[in-house]
């Protein structure tokens, strides 16, 4: 006999699902047959990838890769448990030992992915009575990771020093504790967060500063070193935020910064605590990526000469490549509509490059947005370039 | 796409701007509007409601457009506020989408006295004064405006509408008290849903979240009397809070109960005595981005000295915030307006515990 139920209670699903896709707003996702590479195929077709956070081309490192193996081998596959019961495996450890080395802080510690650190360890450095104060572009895992809180939030525009003060004089009346929370390289224009400024703002406030720096770590700072190295304050910012998931090729969040900020992040962030730790494999694979990038320099040379040269060539054709810092490379067409119709020419001529329209970036804002990568040739790059000037031309956006 | 656009000229705004000696200008403005209007590619469904000769047709038809009716034909020549409400009766008989029209804060009076909330307003600005929420800034925003809302990237919010007393205004006199709450055109608040997906949220879920932030606000402070300012934001997180409220005036909260209910300036300074820990809640009213001075006159500079600036809780989607970017106040008192103009800015509340700075303008229009 059917059960006839009060409610459906699974019927939101299909309808939800069904309403983002008649508003265009559903994720349609791309398969890689060939993994992550500088010449991907992407839904069957070869492209140059030009937007992957595979900034390096770590992750077909051949050093990465046997580490991997190598690690997967001695360690086996998982890891059997959370890091604080009996998953914490000795390679975790030496990661975490390497990583500080590398990034000149006293100590480092690793997270499951980068959102993880944001969500688990945000929520614990404040608390009723403290306040938040964020700059107005912040990623959304920082923005989820503040929610989280039950502390104020006050936010700043965006890369604004003064305005920032303004906000901290008036949470300095009020709060216990001040969390100044950025991005380091901002993900949509690649510009980057005034960090030494801030520091020095912070001291005058008895603030703590936390900074996202994802597409930072591996790409800007001597040797790939992040935000802090780039500014020449490494072990000043209380919180250095990063991911192996972009340019060091594997996966992985972590953090870096005194040894008290280690403990005390183990020790409370929920999402540390209550997920398994990384396969060995993965650890093996982030050593790897450090040694790489201690010991091979080249990596970030060519990836900044690629960069270099790509922008340089896009604004002799007359586009506009905005205010970005780093690898991350937009190209502004204006209008969303043109903006699409753009990437959709490039992927056919095999370029991958997407568009980002409103309202991530604001209406007449709306771009290509590119990431270099260190294993595109000049070749390649000329290719895409030639590609970019046709399209562009036909399209109206450069004369 | 498309829609139905109603546009009302020049009537009494010209009428007056004639007595007083001024060129007329609501022609000249609205021509400006639809020049920039028509500059981008259109819809081809826009269909225009309109009136005679100058109360908007003689416009229409300068500019080409064909996709027009006439709808309401004044007897004489010039034009008056009768006029202008009888069209707006007309407007709301064929139901059109948006009324656009020419003038100042006089003309915005007439329309909404007949057409109320019942069809968004947008000002072409071309008054002698425009404290009211419904117009652009200048023309070309205007036009801006009307585009996005057909193309429906724009929403439909609250607006106040305010009203100068004219009299007074001659005498160099300011008297702008708050007249009612219109729909006006908005910028949607966008909240980031996943890593490359907003989605825009309604005017009225972020007064929801203002109306949470509140409610912390009257936990937290038990022992203090909270002033509700007038004005739309305000008025809709009182009646979330099942607060009873005065929209166009000024209640007395105590432990979330009214104690009394649109008081004046004396009223207020005798609460004040009785209760010596006093909040007041207010929002940026109008088009200007004007929190004191403009349609909330009881709270003098005497009431305010009293309860300390400090004190002052402001409010504010970011929609609305994204039109004034700065506050404005304007006390009449030299002493009050230096201790804003010294403290710079205010920390504004935009979301559930959420706030950010915005500058404080002290200079009056």
């Amino acid at each position: 006999m059917t059960q006839i139920t009060k409610r459906n209670p699974t019927s939101f699903l299909k309808e939800e699902y069904e309403d983002l896709v008649k508003k265009n707003l559903e994720w349609n996702i791309h398969i890689l047959e060939s993994g992550s590479k500088p010449h991907s195929i992407v839904d069957g077709k070869e492209v140059i990838m030009l937007c992957s956070n595979n900034y390096l081309n770590l992750s077909n490192h051949p050093r990465l890769v046997k580490a991997a193996i190598a690690a997967a081998k001695k360690y086996g596959a998982g890891s059997g448990s959370v890091r604080a019961i009996a998953g914490t495996l000795k390679i975790h450890t030496e990661v975490e030992k390497r990583l500080a080395k590398f990034k000149r802080t006293e100590a480092a510690l690793i997270y499951q992915t980068g959102f993880a650190a944001n969500a688990g360890l945000i929520p614990q450095l404040v608390g009723e009575g403290d306040i938040v104060i964020s700059d107005e572009l912040n990623h959304g895992s920082i923005i989820d990771g503040v929610r989280l809180t039950k502390a104020d939030r006050a936010i700043f525009r965006h890369r604004d020093v003064g305005d920032l003060e303004k906000v901290l004089r008036e949470a300095d009346k009020k709060y216990r504790r001040i969390l100044i929370i950025t991005d380091g390289v901002f993900s949509m224009d690649g510009d980057i967060a005034p960090m030494d400024k801030i520091v020095k703002l912070a001291n005058e406030y008895g603030a703590m500063t936390y900074v996202d720096d994802a597409h930072g770590e591996g790409v800007i700072g001597e040797d790939g070193r992040g935000i802090g190295a780039h500014f020449h304050i490494e072990g000043k910012i209380d919180v250095e935020m990063g991911t192996f998931s972009k340019a060091y090729g594997v996966v992985g969040g972590l953090i870096a910064g005194s040894q008290d900020l280690v403990n005390f992040a183990y020790n409370k962030s929920r999402t540390w605590l209550l997920s398994g730790s990384h396969p060995p494999a993965v650890s093996g694979a982030q050593l790897a990526a450090i040694d790489v990038l201690e010991s091979e320099p080249e990596h970030v040379k060519r990836l900044w000469d690629n960069t270099n040269y790509f922008k340089k060539e896009l604004n002799s054709m007359g586009f506009n490549t905005g205010n970005s810092e780093s690898p991350i490379t937009p190209v502004i067409v204006g209008d969303s509509g043109k903006a699409k119709e753009l990437s959709n020419m490039l992927f056919k001529e095999g370029v991958f490059a997407l568009p980002i329209v409103f309202p991530m970036v604001a209406r007449d804002k709306a771009r290509i947005r590119m990431i270099m990568n260190a294993g595109l040739t000049k070749k390649d790059l000329d290719f895409a370039l030639e590609k970019f000037e046709t399209l562009g031309k036909k399209l109206a956006i450069i004369p | 796409m498309g829609g139905r656009v109603g546009l009302k000229g020049t009537d009494n705004v010209l009428a007056q701007a004639k007595k007083l000696g001024a060129k007329p200008i609501a022609s000249q403005k609205a021509g400006e509007m639809l020049k920039e209007f028509l500059a981008d590619p259109q819809p081809h469904d826009i269909h225009w409601f309109t009136c005679a000769r100058d109360m908007g047709n003689t416009e229409l038809e300068k500019y080409g457009i064909k996709a027009k009716e006439i709808i309401y034909n004044p007897r004489a020549k010039t034009t008056t506020a009768e006029d202008t409400k009888k069209a707006c009766q007309k407007f709301m008989e064929y139901q059109v989408d948006i009324l656009v029209f020419c003038g100042g804060d006089g003309t915005v009076r007439d329309i909404f006295s007949v057409i109320d909330k019942k069809i968004p307003l947008l000002g072409i600005p071309s008054g002698v004064k425009m404290h009211s929420g419904v117009f652009g800034i200048n023309t070309s925003a205007t036009a801006k405006m009307l585009r996005e809302f057909i193309n429906k990237r724009l929403t439909i919010g609250d607006a106040e509408i305010m009203d100068l007393d004219e009299d007074l205004y001659r005498k160099d006199k300011w008297k702008v008290r708050l007249f009612g709450l219109a729909k006006g055109i908005v910028e949607p608040t966008y909240i980031q849903v996943g890593k490359a997906s907003y989605e825009s949220v309604s005017d009225d879920a972020v007064k929801d979240e203002l109306a949470d932030h509140i409610k912390d606000e009257l936990e937290k402070y038990r022992d203090s009397l909270f002033l509700f300012g007038p004005g739309g934001t305000v008025d809709y997180i009182a009646k979330k809070l099942i607060i009873e409220h005065t929209l166009l005036g000024i209640d007395a909260i105590y432990q979330k109960q009214l104690v009394a209910k649109d008081v004046n300036e004396q009223q207020i300074l005798a609460l004040l005595k009785k209760y010596p820990k006093v909040k007041v809640i207010l929002s940026p009213i109008g088009a200007q981005g004007f929190i004191l001075g403009r349609g909330n006159l009881q709270l003098s500079p005497a009431v305010i000295k009293k309860i300390g600036i400090e004190n002052i809780i402001v409010v504010a989607t970011p929609s609305k915030l994204m039109h004034t970017p700065v506050l404005r106040v304007d006390t009449g008192d030299k002493e009050l307006d230096r201790l804003f103009t010294t403290q710079e800015y205010l920390m504004v509340v935009i979301g559930y515990r959420l706030s950010r700075v915005v500058k404080i303008q002290t200079n009056s229009f």
